[in-house]
């Protein structure tokens, strides 16, 4: 990861959503994308060139281009037609970001187009999120990553956050998933958490 | 035999489609696959059996097929009739907001300037006052009351036209509780399809969110209505039973959503029982 003075920045062309520039590199604001935030608090695993990218729930395509400035290509997935909109037009200009219109929840509607990544990014406002990154593990490659942005209060907004959590981890650990890490994303964004999980080379 | 966008594979020999980025677009959305069986293709695939050069040409390939899928659904989304409705009301609300606040302004600042105005003992309606204020008014105010006015028509034929829109796609919503009001209750339920999927209870308390969840967390009396409380059946019947007709109603419209999203045209026997329950329920015992 590029880092200017402790600045998360990345590579390309700028103006994507009017994001600050230090010289030809795009600042990366923890407030305005979580997985910035999460690698402000130093976790997460770093985006490499070669990597593959599967992201769900791509919205406007603002975290998106940033990945894309660093990966070869991201596959994203969005369902709401407003921000694909957005998104479209983020990739008529990145040549690496694929843009799909799909619901994440229903992986059979994509996964003819897909092929095996190395990370598999979740950012989605839904309730059953963990449910929705099991079924899209078939597209992780062994030894590939899963980093899910827990948004606990889109999962139920009356129950405590860390109780939403710690069902969210238990769900991904029993579905053979290793848990590698996590963290709450505050001051950042409130709410939030970072679940990084493993796939394992060994296991079936 | 796998089918992936590029082409089918069937015991290791591999056809690779032809034509254009539509051409694959149309073909893809023929194709259905289940996970359980899937087996993920691999870049180098397409490039054996002579779909593509290489890796650049595959995701340049792939990524053409994907945008015309993806403008092809969003026209699919716009097209429903519902869509633009939301839009209009969410105008049309804001518009009132701004007006009032607007209005509101205007009077405070007028009365600056003309220390003996009051409203007080005034029998003019607001709208007309702001009127006068305005023909009394140089400069900037003058000017403001001017835009006020111009949004206050606007509004009318915008209240208009939602009412209209209204009648068009949900008409059997509309026949029940008016227009405005069933474009509203479309607002807040996300459109025709989610307003079709709410229970006649959660149409019940739509828009009444605060008082909803102050009820679940604690215990505050629940909410007996919502939206629906626009309409004139329900903020005109008497109190003991105003409950009762919220409770009918919105039950009512449950199944008018569900006519309006599935039928998509009006049911007159339906809309006659109907409101002849809702108006059963509005009789004080």
């Amino acid at each position: 990861m590029i880092r200017v003075d402790g600045v998360l920045v990345s590579r390309g062309e700028g103006g994507v959503y009017g994001e600050r520039m230090l010289g030809d590199l795009r600042v990366w604001d923890p407030y305005r994308s979580k997985l910035s935030a999460l690698y402000h608090f130093g976790k997460g695993i770093d985006l490499e060139p070669g990597m593959r990218v599967l992201y769900l729930g791509a919205a406007n395509g603002t975290t998106v281009s940033h990945v894309a400035d660093y990966a070869e290509v991201v596959y994203a997935v969005e369902f709401a037609p407003r921000p694909v909109q957005d998104l479209l037009e983020v990739a008529r200009r990145r040549c690496n970001i694929v843009p799909i219109m799909a619901d994440a929840a229903q992986p059979e509607q994509y996964a003819a187009l897909l092929e095996p990544v190395d990370l598999i990014y979740q950012d989605v406002a839904q309730p059953d999120q963990a449910t929705i990154a099991l079924r899209n593990c078939a597209f992780l490659k062994r030894g590939g990553t899963l980093i899910l942005m827990l948004k606990t209060r889109s999962v139920d907004v009356r129950s405590e956050p860390i109780v939403v959590f710690c069902d969210a981890v238990s769900e991904l650990g029993s579905a053979g998933l290793v848990v590698r890490d996590s963290t709450w994303l505050a001051p950042y964004h409130h709410d939030h958490a970072a679940i990084i999980c493993a796939k394992e080379r060994t296991t079936a | 035999m796998q089918s992936y966008w590029f082409g089918d594979a069937e015991n290791g020999r591999c056809h690779p489609c032809s034509g254009n980025a539509a051409d694959l677009a149309d073909r893809l959305l023929s194709l259905h696959t289940s996970m359980d069986r899937f087996v993920l293709p691999d870049w180098t695939m397409a490039r054996d059996c002579g779909f593509c050069r290489d890796r650049a040409d595959y995701l340049a390939k792939l990524r053409d097929v994907c945008v015309v899928i993806a403008k092809r659904r969003i026209r699919e989304k716009y097209r429903q009739k519902d869509t633009e409705l939301l839009q209009m009301v969410r105008t049309l609300d804001e518009l009132d907001t701004v007006i009032n606040l607007l209005s509101g302004h205007v009077m405070e600042w007028y009365q600056i300037r003309q220390p003996s105005f009051s409203r007080k003992y005034c029998r003019t309606p607001a709208r007309s006052l702001v009127r006068t204020v305005g023909q009394r008014s140089v400069g900037a105010l003058g000017r403001v009351v001017g835009d006020v006015e111009r949004l206050s028509e606007t509004r009318t034929m915008l209240a208009r036209d939602v009412s209209g829109r209204a009648d068009e796609v949900m008409p059997n919503c509309s026949a029940l509780i008016g227009g405005l009001v069933a474009a509203r209750l479309l607002l807040h339920a996300g459109g025709l399809g989610p307003l079709a999927r709410l229970p006649g209870s959660a149409i019940q308390v739509l828009g009444a969110r605060t008082a909803l969840f102050s009820h679940l967390r604690a215990g505050t009396p629940s909410p007996k209505h919502g939206i629906i409380f626009q309409h004139r059946r329900v903020h005109n019947a008497p109190r003991q039973v105003r409950g009762r007709v919220a409770r009918v109603l919105a039950a009512q419209l449950a199944i008018a959503g569900r006519v309006d999203f599935y039928r998509g045209v009006i049911a007159p026997e339906f809309i006659e029982r109907a409101q002849a329950r809702i108006d059963a329920a509005g009789r004080v015992p």
